[in-house]
């Protein structure tokens, strides 16, 4: 149980930089006036941040993450329930993994 | 929009709401973990850096170009280019919350990640009074379990075994297309959502590094912002 000083000082660095992007976006919108089109862009974020994320997910995987993704929709469409959505597209993922090898 | 508020109750809902991330942060964890041993990192170091650092995908960068002597700039790089986003994300918690003294929504602000982040934004489209207490309490329900499965991970890794084999690798995509659905009924608006798509994708290909998320978002928000909706 011990912390190098060179790896120490790494991770403070490393966890400085972290912060900085997590509080910086806040901070500096203080002198941005909320136009509509800012507040547009703003609101356009999250549906902006599900494709960045998903687009290379559905590119790079294959049969089972493509059930898994269209498992994930079709639940949350028919349950309106985050968690069993959730599970039930890992569930889909998980058997199609092991069917298909 | 209503006026921000702070509330005890909202870190308790925050907390019960967030719970559903949190079989995530532990399979990704413990993956992160295993990661750190086999790089040398002492279980005290991987604590501290899922406390301080607290990034997944960052951590999961970093220790992929972990070497001796620690390559200082690019380790700073990677987190950099990985966590980039957070500046869009927390850029967007400005017009619900800025007008709060900075005690009650910094602290959430320093330990926020995209699955709560997710969460807080869903809540105030739902047309609730925005809480900051929801942001921390999420976020706490997260890092706990985020510092305890890399610990666990480090010591215990080996034993517990791939965790592919349970789709769980598989959560945090199946989380984000199941909160695309609510997003997408409120957004009227594909444009983002198909730029993002088609940005990542290109510039993941494109650039070395973990780029490819913030210019999806970044290339994707701008789109949206071309479509002012009339009042």
């Amino acid at each position: 149980m011990s912390v190098r000083p060179e790896v120490f000082q790494a991770i403070v660095l490393l966890g400085l930089a972290s912060l900085a992007c997590r509080l910086s976006g806040f901070f500096l919108m203080r002198y941005v006036s909320i136009t509509p089109r800012v507040d547009a862009w703003l609101r356009s974020i999250p549906i902006a941040l599900i494709g960045a994320i998903l687009g290379p997910v559905a590119v790079n995987g294959g049969p089972p993450e493509w059930l898994g993704l269209i498992a994930a929709v079709g639940l949350m469409y028919v349950t309106a329930n985050d968690f069993v959505s959730t599970l039930g597209a890992c569930a889909t993922v998980a058997l199609a993994r092991a069917a298909l090898g | 929009m209503q006026s921000p508020t702070f509330t005890w109750a909202g870190v308790v809902d925050g907390a019960r709401k967030g719970i559903l991330i949190a079989p995530t942060m532990i399979a990704f964890g413990i993956g992160v973990g295993l990661l750190a041993a086999s790089k040398g990192l002492t279980v005290a170091e991987i604590a501290l850096m899922s406390a301080w650092v607290y990034a997944g995908g960052a951590q999961m960068a970093t220790l992929q170009v972990w070497t001796e002597p620690l390559p200082l700039l690019a380790l700073v790089l990677t987190v950099l280019a990985m966590n980039a986003r957070y500046i869009l994300l927390s850029a967007s918690l400005r017009p619900p919350f800025g007008t709060l003294p900075f005690w009650q929504i910094y602290p959430g602000l320093a330990i926020f990640g995209d699955g709560n982040w997710m969460l807080t934004m869903r809540e105030i489209s739902e047309q609730r009074r925005p809480d900051a207490g929801f942001l921390l309490g999420s976020g706490l329900v997260m890092i706990l379990p985020w510092i305890g499965s890399t610990v666990v991970g480090h010591l215990f890794g080996q034993v517990i075994g791939d965790p592919r084999r349970f789709g769980i690798d598989f959560l945090l995509a199946a989380f984000f297309a199941v909160m695309a659905v609510g997003f997408f009924r409120a957004a009227r608006n594909i444009a983002p959502l198909i730029v993002a798509i088609a940005v990542a994708i290109l510039v993941q290909k494109l650039v070395a590094g973990p780029w490819y998320l913030f210019a999806g978002a970044l290339a994707g928000s701008l789109a949206g912002a071309l479509h002012v909706r009339k009042a």
